[in-house]
């Protein structure tokens, strides 16, 4: 059902919209993938954040999983979206790089959810692993703000928001259709995926020796 | 017993004389090992010779120099503070005194005291690199007070921020480069700030309110009441 709501908007982001004016070429058809992708990277930082702090309030093993699965599956969708970001930018603005305040705060991202996996791997007790990685992710949630006010002060952005920003008036009908159902299918996919990763997890720890399994 | 953990007997202890009592007791500890303070100077004296013999005071052109000289400034005093403030709670695990110290003093002092120890560390470091580095790369500041102040709240804000973070890293394995791995992210929007502040106090292009020095003084808040919350969890067994 997924993967055919997936296609569809595939092909419909090639066939039925048409290319923004103001951009190179065919290049604003990234719209429809870059977007998404950095919208779910940043749902899943936020779903990791909030299964954090539910593990710490009630040592429940599900939110710890759908925390780790959360910053797994952000990373991934940050590498995805800074990527496809990256490529854009050569096609725009002519060089692969030029730390862009969007460029900045997703490399910060990306650094945290190194820092983040870096700590679960080196923490020995699993239960200590779980709350010092849920306790590193709040603490860097709390900069988060710092980000957004702090960065942008320092240059000014290229990234286009106004001229392709859903919410503003400006967007093509056609366009809008096919960027919400993208966001849809992304937000699906996600979904789906966390799910996924959860029950590899949930079998895992029941594979982890227990008390008494040594006997 | 009261909310779950047993208070002395007098009552009279307070969570500030407890982690004003820690704060003495690692300054004592500091003055006989002095393992700290060496980490952490020479690597930023080292550092600081490294920059100021490659580069010189006349390399730089002028109107390059207050950003340039604020970026290597930041960078000599963050990476100097990633060297050496792991060891205020290292070395309770190496010497195996976490356990006495989990028993004797409640999680908020401890971090507290672990705080202040760590902005004595800084202090210490930013007094004798912030001279020398004005001094040995001619730096020229218009504005002292803002450039001052931009120092003082950024070197708070670095402790605020990595204190917690010793914490953790001192009960896992492969501290020291952790520390700077799990540090870093949480520090670069500081430093992003302490170094657009100290550019702007030293080009003179008007204070602005002080908006720098005001981020800087929001993060040692924001991050000293989250770590405040959070200890506990990290401290306990």
């Amino acid at each position: 059902m997924l993967s055919i709501w997936m296609a569809v908007i595939i092909v419909a982001a090639f066939l039925y919209t048409e290319a923004a004016v103001g951009f190179p070429g065919e290049t604003s058809r990234i719209l429809f993938f870059h977007v998404p992708q950095a919208w779910v990277a940043t749902l899943s930082f936020l779903v990791s954040m909030i299964a954090s702090a539910t593990y710490l309030a009630k040592r429940n093993l599900k939110a710890d999983y759908l925390a780790q699965s959360a910053a797994e599956l952000g990373f991934l969708f940050c590498v995805l979206a800074t990527v496809t970001g990256s490529i854009f930018a050569k096609a725009t603005w002519g060089s692969f790089w030029n730390w862009d305040p969007r460029e900045t705060s997703i490399v910060i991202l990306l650094m945290i959810y190194g820092a983040y996996f870096a700590l679960r791997s080196a923490v020995p007790d699993p239960e200590r692993k779980r709350v010092f990685a849920a306790v590193y992710s709040i603490l860097a949630f709390t900069t988060v703000p710092f980000l957004i006010f702090v960065v942008p002060r320092i240059t000014a952005s290229l990234h286009p928001e106004n001229t392709m920003n859903p919410t503003q008036p400006g967007m093509d009908p056609k366009t809008l259709k096919v960027f919400l159902g993208s966001l849809l299918a992304y937000t699906g996919l996600f979904v789906w995926m966390l799910r996924l990763k959860m029950r590899i997890l949930r079998l895992e720890g029941l594979k982890e020796p227990r008390f008494g399994d040594f006997i | 017993m009261k909310g779950g953990r047993w208070t002395t007997q007098t009552g009279s202890s307070t969570y500030l004389s407890e982690a004003i009592a820690i704060w003495l007791r690692d300054l004592r500890i500091e003055f006989r090992t002095r393992y700290a303070v060496n980490a952490i100077l020479m690597f930023a004296v080292t550092t600081l010779v490294a920059v100021s013999f490659s580069i010189g005071s006349f390399r730089i052109e002028a109107s390059e120099k207050p950003f340039l000289y604020a970026v290597l400034l930041w960078i000599i005093l963050v990476f100097s503070a990633l060297s050496g403030l792991s060891r205020s709670f290292v070395k309770e695990e190496e010497a195996g005194t976490m356990d006495a110290l989990r028993l004797s003093a409640r999680p908020q002092a401890v971090f507290l005291g672990k705080l202040f120890f760590n902005l004595t560390l800084l202090g210490a470091l930013e007094l004798i690199i912030v001279p020398s580095f004005i001094l040995l790369m001619k730096y020229e500041i218009e504005y002292p007070g803002f450039f001052a102040a931009m120092i003082i709240s950024g070197g708070f804000g670095l402790g605020a921020g990595t204190t917690i973070v010793a914490a953790m890293i001192a009960q896992a394995s492969a501290r020291g480069a952790l520390f700077s791995a799990l540090s870093f992210p949480l520090l670069l929007p500081l430093m992003i700030t302490a170094i657009k502040g100290c550019e702007r106090a030293a080009i003179g292009m008007g204070t602005a309110g002080w908006a720098e020095v005001k981020i800087a003084v929001a993060y040692v808040m924001i991050m000293m009441v989250v770590s405040l919350f959070l200890f506990p969890l990290v401290w306990e067994e």
